[in-house]
C-alpha cells in the first residue's frame, strides 16, 4: 500500500519540476489600506495591462498578485512569503515604511526575490552594502534616500532665502520614526552652514492632531517657517488646515507626504493654500518630467478616473518597466533563464549613473542599489500649493510656477490690536467658566 | 478516550510538513504557538470566571523580553549596561518570568475588584505598554519593532521551527492541563462556579485568583517569547486589541473552560485569517466587489457567537438544552 | 509666564469640551442600562463620514448634513442595540466584546471604502478670534460652547422632565422602576439614542477641528472608557470633570515634556488614580 503512495508522490514531484514556465507573475506589496498601496496596485496592474497588450514579457503573459503589508512587519513578512513561494511571484515591487521594509528584506533575503522598492531610510541599500550577495536582490526605485530630502530641504531654504524671505529660525515638526531621524543628521550640518538656526524639534506620534498648540508656540518662538518632516503621521492635512485657519506669520515649508496627493486642496478645504512642499519620487501630476511620464499620468486618470494619489506609482509602473527591460536586454545577450533572480539583478545593475534608463523618470542605481540623486535623475521637486494647484517652483529645469508668498505674511506686524483682556470672545470665555464653575458648584452641594 | 484523540492529532501534526507546502508549514508553526496564548486565557477565563481582557499585555511583555534579550544595544539603552546576549532557551523562559511578575502585580492590585470591573481595567493596560513600545522607540523600536536577526531564529529551518514550535505547545498545554486538573484547578472553578460560596468555604479567593493570574500570564509570555524567536521580528502588534479579539473568538469557539477546546478554537481561526480565510475571499472578490476583508469576516463571526451564546460555545452545546440556557436574554 | 497659564487654560478647555461630550454619552448608558458599548467611538466618526458624504458627493448643505449626520448616528446607535446589545445585555462582558467586535468591524468597513488618510468636515465658522495673545480659531470656541450647552441641556432634561425622571429612576432600580409602570425597554432606547448624538455631535466638532479617520474611532473610545473609568462608572459629573482632567493633562504634557509623551501621560494618570481609587474619582460601589 504504501509502495504505491511512494511512487504517487514521485509522480507528483516530477510534475512539480518538469512544469514549464507559462507565465510571468509579478508581485505588488503595499499598504493596501492607505493611498500609496493603493497607487502601486493600480500603477503596476496598468502596466501589466499595457505590456500583455504588446505581447507580455518574452512572449509570456504576465500576471499580477497583490499582498496587503497593513503597515506592520508581521502582516508583510507573511504576504510577502505568500507572495514569492505561493503565487510564485517573480518579482515583487513595493513597501512603504522603513520599518517594514527592513522585515521584508530578510523575507527577501530567504526566498531570492527581485524586490523593486519604496521607502527611504539609508539603512536599506546600506545593508545591500554590506551583505551583498544577501541583500542583492533588493534595489529602491521609488524614491531616493532620506538623506538626500536634507539636501532638497536645504536646497529650498536656499530658494525662499533667494527669493524675498529671510529665514533665520526655523521650528521643525517631524515623524517620531527613524527616518526622520536620518534626515535630520543630515540637515543639521547643512543648517549651521547656511547660519539657520533649529528653535525647536517637535516629534509627533502617528495620528497626533494637536497642532495648534504648536503652531502657536512657533509664532510666539518668532519663527520664520515651520518645517514639517511628515509621512507617517498621517495628519499632515490637519496641520494644514491649522495653520491655513490660525495664519501665523510663520511659513509652512517641508516635507509632508500627505500634501503631494492631488486631492490635498479639496481634503482640507482650501485652508492648504500656500503650503510648499517637496514632492518626493521625482514626478508631479502638474508636471511630468519625461514624455512616458505624461501618458502614464493620462492613462492612468483613463483608468481609474483619478490622478496618482502618491508618488509611489511612479515607482511602481517604473519597476514593471525595468523589469521587463532587464529580462529582455539578459535575453538577448543569450541569458540562458533570463528570469533567473541572480541573472536579473545582473542586468538590473548595468542601469547605473553613466548609463540611466528613461522611463517615467530618469533612473539609474548605485552600488548599493539605491537609486541617484541629482537634477537629471530623481529628487525632490521644491512645489507649492497655489489656488487649487501644485506648481513647481524649483529647479528651474523643471518649474512651471513661481513663488507666492501668503497674504497675510506680507501685511504689515499688528502686535495684539484689540486683544486687551475686554475683547468679546474672551469676554464669552470667561462667562461660559463661570456658569459652568457655578452649575458644576450647584451640582456637588 | 479523549486523551487518544489529542495523541493522534499531535502524531498528525508531526508527521503534516510531509505533504505540505513550506509556506503553509510556515504558518501552521505559527497556529501552535497561537494555541499557547489562547489556551493560557482560558486557564484565566474559563477557569476562575475572571475576563482579562488585557492578555496581550503579557503576550507583548514576553515577546519584548525575549527580543531584547537578544538586541544588546537596546538593552543597553533600557538598562545601562550591557548583557550578553542569551541562548534562546533562556530568552523564552525568561519572557515567561517577567511575564508572570507583571501578572502577579497587575494581579494583586485589581483582583481585588469584582466582576466587571477587572475586565475593564485590564482592557487599558496594553494601551499603556503599548504606548511604551513609541515612546521609547531606541529600546522598543517603535510602530515598526525590530528584527532579532535570523542567527536567532528557533532553528535554520522553517521544518526546525516547525517541530520546536509544536513541542513548545504540546509541553505547555499538558502543564497547564496538569495544573487546571489538580486541587489548585478545582478551587479555580470552585471561584467561578460561586465566588461568595468559595470564601464561605474557607477559599482565599483573591489569592487563588493571582495563582491563576501567574499561570496565565507566564504561558502566554512563553508563546510571545516565542512566537519572536520564530518570525524574528518583534512589533506593538502584539500588545494590540485585534489579537486580543482573535484569542477571545477563538477560545469562545472553541469552548471556554476546558483546555481542549481553545486548542481546536485557536488552530481552526488561526489558519482561517491566515490562509483559508484570503483564498475564499479574493476568489469571491473576483466575482463581486463587495468591501469586506478577512478581519471583517472573523469580527462577525465572533459577533454572531457572541449574541447567539454569550456564555461560550462549549458550555452551551454541553449542557444540550441551550435553548433554556438563554432564559437570561429577552429577544 | 502668566501667558503661559493663559494658554494652558484656554487649550486645555477647548480639547476637553468635546472629550466631555463623547464621555458622557459612553456613561450615560452604562449608568441607566448597565452597558459598556464599545462602538461609541464608532458612533463618533459614522457622524462625520455620514455628514462628509452629504456634503461633499450629494452636495447638501453644511448646517444641514450636520444636523442629519447627528441623526443618522442616533438612528444608527438604536439599531445596534436592539439587534445586538439587547438580547444579552445581562451578560456585561460579552456585551463587551461584542461591541468591540463590532467597532473593528465598521473600522475595517470604513478602511476599505474610504482609505486610512483623513477627512474633514467642512468648519461651520471659521477665522480665529485674538485673545490676550492667544490666536484660537473660532471653531474650537464654538465647540466647546456647544459642548456645555449640550451638557447643561443633558442635565436639565435627566433632573427636570418626565421622560428624564424615568431615565434616573431606571438608572437607580431597573425593578422598582419596572414596577412603577415604566416602560423600561423603551427607556432604554431612549437613553441609547441620546447616548448616541452626544458621540455623533463630538465626532462632527472633531471632524472641523482635526479629521477623521478610520482609526479616530478607536481613539475616541478609549478616551471615552479611559474618561469614564476615571470619573467613576455611574457617575455623569465624574465622566466630566474626568475629561476635562484629562483634556488639561494633555495639554500641559505637550507644553513641557512635548507633544510624543501626550497619550502615554494621559494613559498612566488614569492608571495611577485607579489603582488608588479602583472605582475612580466619583464611582458607585455597587
Amino acid at each position: 500500500m504504501w509502495k504505491v503512495a511512494i511512487v504517487v508522490l514521485a509522480i507528483l514531484v516530477c510534475i512539480g519540476v518538469a512544469a514549464a514556465k507559462d507565465k510571468v507573475v509579478i508581485g505588488v506589496i503595499g499598504p493596501m489600506s492607505l493611498p500609496e498601496g493603493q497607487a502601486e496596485k493600480n500603477a503596476v496592474m496598468l502596466a501589466v495591462e499595457e505590456i500583455n497588450e504588446q505581447g507580455g514579457i518574452l512572449g509570456l503573459e504576465v500576471e499580477v498578485v497583490v499582498g496587503d503589508t497593513k503597515l506592520n512587519p508581521d502582516s508583510a513578512t507573511a504576504e510577502f512569503r505568500r507572495l514569492a513561494t505561493v503565487e510564485n511571484a517573480d518579482m515583487i515591487t513595493g513597501g512603504f515604511s522603513s520599518g517594514v521594509m527592513l522585515a521584508m528584506m530578510e523575507t527577501m533575503a530567504e526566498t531570492k526575490t527581485v524586490f523593486l522598492a519604496d521607502a527611504s531610510s539609508p539603512a536599506h541599500p546600506a545593508k545591500v552594502a554590506e551583505n551583498y550577495e544577501k541583500y542583492k536582490y533588493w534595489f529602491r526605485i521609488s524614491q531616493n534616500n532620506g538623506t538626500t530630502f536634507a539636501w532638497d530641504l536645504a536646497d529650498m531654504l536656499d530658494f525662499l532665502n533667494a527669493n524675498g524671505l529671510n529665514i533665520k529660525k526655523i521650528y521643525v515638526i517631524r515623524d517620531e520614526h527613524i527616518w526622520t531621524d536620518a534626515v535630520m543628521n543630515d540637515l543639521k550640518p547643512l543648517l549651521e552652514k547656511r547660519n539657520i538656526e533649529i528653535i525647536k524639534d517637535v516629534q509627533v506620534p502617528k495620528g497626533y492632531t494637536e497642532y495648534e498648540q504648536l503652531i502657536d508656540e512657533a509664532e510666539s518662538l518668532n519663527a520664520d517657517l515651520i518645517m514639517p518632516i511628515l509621512a507617517i503621521a498621517g495628519t499632515g492635512d490637519v496641520l494644514a488646515k491649522q495653520w491655513g485657519t490660525l495664519k501665523p506669520k510663520v511659513m509652512l515649508a517641508g516635507h509632508d507626504l500627505a500634501a503631494i496627493d492631488p486631492g490635498f486642496f479639496e481634503k482640507t478645504d482650501g485652508l492648504a493654500n500656500y503650503e510648499i512642499f517637496i514632492a518626493d519620487g521625482g514626478a508631479l501630476v502638474t508636471a511630468p518630467p519625461t514624455e512616458m511620464c505624461k501618458k502614464f499620468i493620462e492613462a492612468y486618470k483613463q483608468k481609474y478616473g483619478h490622478y496618482p494619489e502618491s508618488h509611489q506609482a511612479y515607482g511602481a509602473y517604473d519597476a514593471v518597466y525595468i523589469y521587463k527591460k532587464a529580462v529582455e536586454e539578459a535575453s538577448k545577450a543569450g541569458e540562458q533563464d533570463p528570469f533567473s533572480p541572480d541573472v536579473v539583478v545582473k542586468y538590473l545593475e548595468k542601469y547605473d549613473p553613466e548609463n540611466p534608463i528613461e522611463l517615467t523618470r530618469t533612473i539609474a542605481f548605485h552600488k548599493n542599489h539605491a537609486l541617484a540623486w541629482g537634477d537629471n535623475y530623481v529628487r525632490n521637486w521644491i512645489s507649492q500649493w497655489q489656488d487649487g494647484k501644485q506648481y513647481i517652483i524649483s529647479p528651474k529645469t523643471v518649474a512651471n510656477g513661481e513663488l507666492k508668498i501668503p497674504p497675510w505674511l506680507a501685511e504689515e506686524e499688528q502686535k495684539t490690536p484689540e486683544t486687551t483682556k475686554a475683547t468679546p470672545g474672551f469676554g464669552a470665555l470667561i462667562a461660559i467658566a463661570g456658569l459652568s464653575i457655578a452649575w458644576l458648584r450647584r451640582k456637588t452641594k | 478516550m479523549k486523551a487518544a484523540i489529542y495523541v493522534i492529532l499531535v502524531v498528525l501534526a508531526a508527521i503534516a510538513p510531509f505533504f505540505i507546502p513550506e509556506a503553509f508549514v510556515y504558518i501552521l508553526g505559527l497556529s501552535f504557538l497561537f494555541i499557547i496564548l489562547v489556551v493560557s486565557w482560558d486557564v484565566m477565563v474559563g477557569y476562575t470566571g475572571q475576563v482579562n481582557l488585557g492578555h496581550t499585555v503579557f503576550v507583548g511583555v514576553g515577546a519584548y523580553t525575549a527580543a531584547l534579550l537578544q538586541s544588546p544595544v537596546r538593552l543597553q539603552h533600557l538598562l545601562g549596561f550591557t548583557i550578553p546576549k542569551v541562548p534562546i532557551f533562556i530568552s523564552i523562559i525568561s519572557g515567561g518570568i517577567i511575564a508572570a511578575l507583571i501578572g502577579f502585580f497587575i494581579g494583586i492590585i485589581t483582583l481585588r475588584l469584582k466582576g466587571y470591573y477587572f475586565a475593564l481595567v485590564t482592557a487599558i493596560l496594553p494601551l499603556v505598554f503599548m504606548q511604551t513600545v513609541f515612546v521609547w522607540r531606541k529600546v522598543f523600536g517603535g510602530e515598526e519593532g525590530f528584527s532579532i536577526g535570523l542567527e536567532n531564529s528557533l532553528s535554520n529551518t522553517i521544518l526546525g521551527k516547525y517541530y520546536i514550535a509544536l513541542i513548545i505547545m504540546v509541553i505547555c498545554v499538558l502543564s497547564m492541563l496538569f495544573i487546571v486538573k489538580s486541587q489548585i484547578g478545582l478551587k479555580f472553578k470552585a471561584i467561578r462556579e460561586d465566588e461568595e460560596l468559595a470564601e464561605s468555604i474557607g477559599i482565599d479567593t483573591t489569592k487563588y485568583k493571582v495563582i491563576a493570574f501567574i499561570v496565565s500570564s507566564f504561558f502566554a509570555g512563553i508563546g510571545g517569547a516565542a512566537i519572536i524567536h520564530y518570525r524574528i521580528t518583534v512589533s506593538p502588534d502584539l500588545y494590540d486589541i485585534p489579537l486580543m479579539l482573535l484569542i477571545i473568538l477563538s477560545a469562545v469557539i472553541g469552548g471556554l473552560g476546558t483546555i481542549y477546546g481553545p486548542v481546536f478554537g485557536a488552530f481552526i481561526i488561526y489558519l482561517a485569517k491566515n490562509w483559508w480565510l484570503k483564498e475564499i475571499l479574493s476568489n469571491l472578490l473576483k466575482i463581486a466587489p463587495i468591501p469586506i476583508n478577512d478581519d471583517m469576516i472573523l469580527y462577525l463571526m465572533l459577533i454572531v457567537v457572541g449574541i447567539l451564546m454569550p456564555q461560550g460555545i462549549y458550555v452551551e452545546l454541553k449542557k444540550r438544552s441551550w435553548i433554556a440556557k438563554k432564559s437570561n436574554s429577552s429577544i | 509666564m502668566i501667558e503661559l497659564v493663559l494658554k494652558i487654560i484656554v487649550f486645555g478647555a477647548v480639547v476637553s469640551g468635546i472629550w466631555a461630550l463623547v464621555a458622557s454619552g459612553f456613561s450615560l448608558i452604562f449608568g441607566v442600562a448597565r452597558i459598556l458599548n464599545f462602538a461609541h467611538g464608532t458612533l463618533f466618526v459614522l457622524s462625520a463620514y455620514f455628514g462628509i458624504v452629504l456634503v461633499k458627493n450629494i452636495g447638501v448643505n453644511n448646517y444641514l448634513a450636520f444636523i442629519l449626520g447627528i441623526l443618522f448616528v442616533g438612528i444608527v446607535g438604536v439599531i445596534v442595540f436592539k439587534l445586538t446589545i439587547s438580547p444579552i445585555k445581562t451578560h456585561e462582558v460579552m456585551v463587551v466584546i461584542v461591541t468591540l467586535a463590532i467597532a473593528l468591524l465598521v473600522e475595517q468597513f470604513l478602511l476599505l471604502i474610504f482609505g486610512e488618510h483623513g477627512i474633514s468636515f467642512p468648519s461651520l465658522v471659521g477665522g480665529i478670534q485674538n485673545i490676550g495673545g492667544i490666536k484660537i480659531t473660532n471653531i474650537r470656541i464654538l465647540s466647546l460652547i456647544i459642548a456645555i450647552a449640550t451638557l447643561i441641556l443633558l442635565e436639565f432634561f435627566i433632573t427636570k422632565t418626565k421622560t428624564g425622571k424615568m431615565i434616573t429612576a431606571t438608572s437607580q432600580d431597573m425593578e422598582a422602576a419596572m414596577l412603577m409602570g415604566i416602560d423600561v425597554d423603551r427607556i432604554y432606547l431612549i437613553t441609547m439614542f441620546i447616548s448616541s448624538i452626544l458621540a455623533g455631535l463630538g465626532g462632527l466638532l472633531y471632524s472641523q477641528i482635526f479629521a477623521t479617520t478610520p482609526i479616530v474611532s478607536v481613539k475616541a473610545l478609549i478616551y471615552a472608557f479611559a474618561i469614564v473609568i476615571l470619573g467613576g462608572l455611574g457617575s455623569l459629573r465624574g465622566s466630566i470633570i474626568a475629561s476635562f482632567i484629562v483634556g488639561y493633562v494633555i495639554v500641559v504634557t505637550i507644553t513641557f515634556l512635548g507633544a510624543r509623551w501626550s497619550e502615554f501621560v494621559m494613559l498612566l494618570t488614569i492608571i495611577s488614580i485607579l489603582v488608588v481609587k479602583p472605582t475612580g474619582l466619583f464611582g458607585v460601589e455597587e
